[in-house]
């Protein structure tokens, strides 16, 4: 099967006629070695290291950026020669989607400015949206917009903004961020950890995946690429956010009580504990006084700071340190 | 695009993932590290559509939605930790908390 497989036509048009195709002389009858993912996943591994936000030049940063994409699009390159030998020739659409989203993810993780890293991650939602619709999943593909692009990213953005230290206007941008933003924990050991996850994972997929055909596929209920069910046999044609509402109400709706419930009391939650507690010294008019009944969280960081029970103070302490 | 290729996407949510983890190992900024739990989940839901769709039903967005749904609640929970914690030591450094036992 792997004998002789005609290159993706993308791949040799870049070489007239007659001049010596260099990527010709690359062996192509080779399969997807782990060899290969090893070499790629420790190239990426030293490259994110030198990436990653720390005491180092930024000359040396962009090498690691250089080699990181380097290494992606190699791997791409075999991706799509393995897709050739497998008959699976992917929209174009796949790489550039993919392509955007993981730049975004590693810029995600290595750019030292929090702001920038969420707008990063915005950027990678909407790849990754891209990359559903692709997959048939149109209503997925909007409410990951909808939700994380739309809701969590700015309330991320939003605590970023509200969690920062202001500065002296006079610093340059370089002394302005903060220690911790800027210097990284540990980046050898994690991207050592982190790419030698990846190429375990990238080897299973590719040994055990070895050209996967959906099964509807196989007993011919599908044309083409669409695979879409069509469970719903008195709604022709219904759309992806159609079939999947139904599916939601009638096969899953347990389960879609308890999200909603779990989403509630996580509001609740997260209201509780980011509230701020103020005390005034004398008792509001119509307002009982708060008599301290339970261990609150303590004021400061001293760990003798235990509320004393049954008073109106709440700062008195039961052991006051010096 | 005669067939979907499954192996195409499930490298691009495990090459996700993986960066994902490590941006939660080395950032020391604890909304950083929230948002690549974030990635992390982008990752897996990649995956789960592109199984849903391997299969041919709708079990893997309907799992993607319940995974949105954790993602939403662990973003508002650990969002207002975080403003706690701030509120605390006045840092977002995670190496501020550095002697918490446990």
């Amino acid at each position: 099967m792997l004998g002789s497989i005609p290159l993706p036509a993308g791949l040799a048009l870049p070489f007239p006629t007659g001049v010596a195709n260099p990527l010709a002389a690359i062996s192509w009858d080779m399969p997807f070695t782990p060899g290969i993912i090893l070499a790629l996943c420790v190239i990426a591994g030293v490259s994110t290291f030198l990436l990653l936000p720390g005491r180092r030049d930024v000359s040396i940063r962009r090498i690691g950026g250089a080699l990181l994409l380097l290494a992606g699009l190699i791997f791409a390159l075999h991706l799509v020669r393995y897709g050739a030998a497998n008959r699976q020739y992917m929209n174009v659409y796949f790489w550039i989607f993919s392509a955007i989203a993981l730049v975004g993810a590693a810029r995600v993780v290595t750019h030292p400015r929090p702001v920038y890293s969420a707008l990063y991650f915005v950027l990678t939602v909407f790849a990754t949206s891209g990359l559903f619709i692709l997959l048939w999943a149109e209503f997925m593909a909007a409410a990951l917009v909808l939700i994380y692009a739309g809701a969590i990213l700015v309330t991320y953005v939003f605590v970023i903004m509200l969690a920062s230290q202001a500065s002296a206007p006079g610093e340059s941008a370089a002394a302005r961020m903060s220690e911790y933003d800027a210097v990284s924990r540990e980046p050898l050991v994690a991207s050592a950890v982190g790419f030698a996850i990846m190429g375990m994972l990238l080897f299973v997929i590719f040994d055990r995946g070895n050209g996967l055909v959906p099964p509807l596929d196989r007993i011919g209920h599908s044309t083409g690429g669409d695979v879409r069910v069509h469970d719903l046999a008195d709604v022709p044609n219904a759309g992806n956010t159609q079939e999947l509402g139904v599916y939601l109400f009638r096969d899953q709706m347990v389960n879609l009580e308890l999200a909603s419930l779990l989403l509630t009391v996580s509001m609740v939650g997260a209201i509780l504990i980011a509230r701020k507690r103020i005390f005034s010294a004398e008792p509001l008019p119509g307002v009982a006084p708060e008599v301290i009944t339970a261990a609150a969280t303590p004021i400061d960081d001293n760990p003798h700071s235990i509320p004393v029970y049954g008073t109106l103070n709440p700062r008195q302490k039961e052991y006051p340190e010096t | 695009m005669t067939a979907l290729a499954l192996e195409h996407f499930l490298a691009v949510g495990a090459i996700m993932f993986s960066i994902g983890l490590i941006g939660f190992m080395t950032r020391r900024n604890l909304i950083v590290m929230f948002l690549c739990t974030e990635l992390m989940f982008q990752g897996v839901a990649i995956n789960l559509i592109a199984f849903g769709q391997y299969h041919g039903n709708l079990a893997g967005q309907a799992f993607v939605i319940f995974v949105l749904v954790i993602a939403a609640a662990e973003a508002s929970l650990a969002l207002g930790l975080v403003i706690l914690l701030f509120r605390q030591r006045n840092t977002l450094d995670a190496d501020a908390w550095r002697d918490l036992k446990g």
